[in-house]
């Protein structure tokens, strides 16, 4: 698990070259891919759904990239779209259209289920992480 | 007050922010905030993933009017860093607006990385997303050499000018054949699987989807349909260049 968490934590940062994020906040993006999937291995390991895990680790990437952004005075979106790729559907999204192409109908229906479900857990919790900021921004 | 200046700031402010991949609402967001500098009572942006329309009307002024439509998109989130802290200053009126115009130029210009530097992050990315979905220590280096082919690749076909998705299929065509020639002639327990699918994951549009959704979830139903189109067509453009690569190599194989 510990080389897995590495491998998440070098995941973000190499992403973060081509994405562009500023060279002072490699590091940042790194830790953020790193946490999350941690948190991830973390559910999946105590027996839950990929969806669960998903959701979760989104959730806390997305506080990670919030808290973040305040303290760094800097757009949310430059931590967490590096801190979200190692949990973003990219491996169902593209099984399931190579099924598509094999002719294999169940399998690719399989996995775009599966993305859909990523996607949408991820989706939803970063929209509510947004939303409870907002909320504390306000008052 | 200059309102052609100011509109013209707001429009090229959203135009660098939805070009970089910024998400929809932040992009209506900073372009309402610049254009209600003028404290006139009307002003509006409307933007889509393919263009923006805004107008700012009121006083003794003729509206004025500006429609951009935004072709090439390419992920910049030091433009977005910028753009934002450009905006926030102009608003809280540190700098004036003619700053703020020229600083928004000088950002298209910059440089954030030397094309080196990107092409060995690639060797990175193919070898951690090996790693971090339980790889080997082989199958790491495997994927570090794929990643440097594709990398290779990458950099020849931004060069030809290929178009995007004739250069994403290619590209993974080649990640394909690379791995599969890897396992033939030098690593024969490589774990083909991952390597594949640790080596596509720069190519792969996980991100574009999930930003869908979350577009969706804003009420930005237009763009978000029209980034879930792109997220298809970019996942069918891979899996057709594995799927070719694939083929290709049996049927040589079958050959030899």
């Amino acid at each position: 698990m510990a080389a897995q968490v590495i491998g998440a934590f070098f995941a973000s940062f190499c992403f973060s070259l081509p994405l562009r994020v500023p060279g002072k906040y490699l590091a940042h993006c790194g830790i953020t891919g790193a946490v999350g999937w941690l948190v991830y291995l973390l559910i999946l390991e105590r027996g839950f759904a990929v969806l669960m895990a998903a959701f979760f680790s989104a959730v806390v990437i997305a506080l990670f990239s919030h808290v973040f952004a305040r303290v760094l005075k800097s757009p949310v979106t430059v931590f967490l779209v590096p801190g979200l790729l190692p949990l973003v559907p990219g491996a169902s999204i593209y099984r399931s259209v190579y099924y598509l192409i094999q002719n294999q109908g169940s399998l690719s229906s399989y996995y775009l289920s599966e993305t859909l479900q990523i996607a949408g857990a991820i989706a939803v919790a970063v929209f509510l992480v947004d939303t409870l900021f907002r909320l504390v921004k306000k008052k | 007050m200059d309102y052609k200046l100011l509109m013209n700031t707001a429009v090229l402010a959203g135009e660098i922010m939805l070009k970089s991949g910024a998400e929809t609402y932040r992009v209506e967001d900073t372009m309402n905030h610049i254009l209600h500098l003028a404290s006139l009572h009307s002003a509006e942006s409307f933007v889509v993933s393919t263009g923006i329309i805004a107008t700012l009307s009121g006083g003794e002024n003729k509206p004025i009017t500006v429609v951009k439509r935004v072709n090439e998109r390419e992920t910049n989130l030091n433009r977005v860093y910028r753009v934002n802290s450009i905006s926030r200053d102009l608003c809280e009126g540190r700098i004036s607006l003619q700053e703020a115009w020229d600083q928004l130029n000088e950002t298209q210009k910059q440089l954030q990385y030397r094309p080196w530097m990107v092409n060995i992050a690639m060797v990175g990315i193919t070898a951690s997303f090996t790693l971090l979905l339980g790889g080997n220590g082989w199958d790491v280096f495997g994927a570090a050499v794929v990643g440097a082919l594709l990398a290779a690749f990458m950099y020849a076909a931004g060069r030809a000018e290929l178009n995007s998705i004739l250069k994403t299929t290619a590209a993974a065509l080649a990640v394909a054949v690379g791995t599969l020639a890897l396992r033939q002639f030098i690593w024969p327990a490589l774990n083909t699987d991952l390597v594949i699918i640790g080596c596509i994951m720069p190519l792969v549009p996980g991100m574009a989807f999930t930003n869908a959704l979350r577009d969706i979830l804003y009420g930005d139903y237009t763009s978000g349909c029209a980034r879930i189109m792109e997220a298809i067509l970019i996942a069918a453009a891979v899996a057709v260049g594995v799927g070719c690569g694939i083929s290709l190599f049996h049927w040589l194989g079958g050959v030899m």
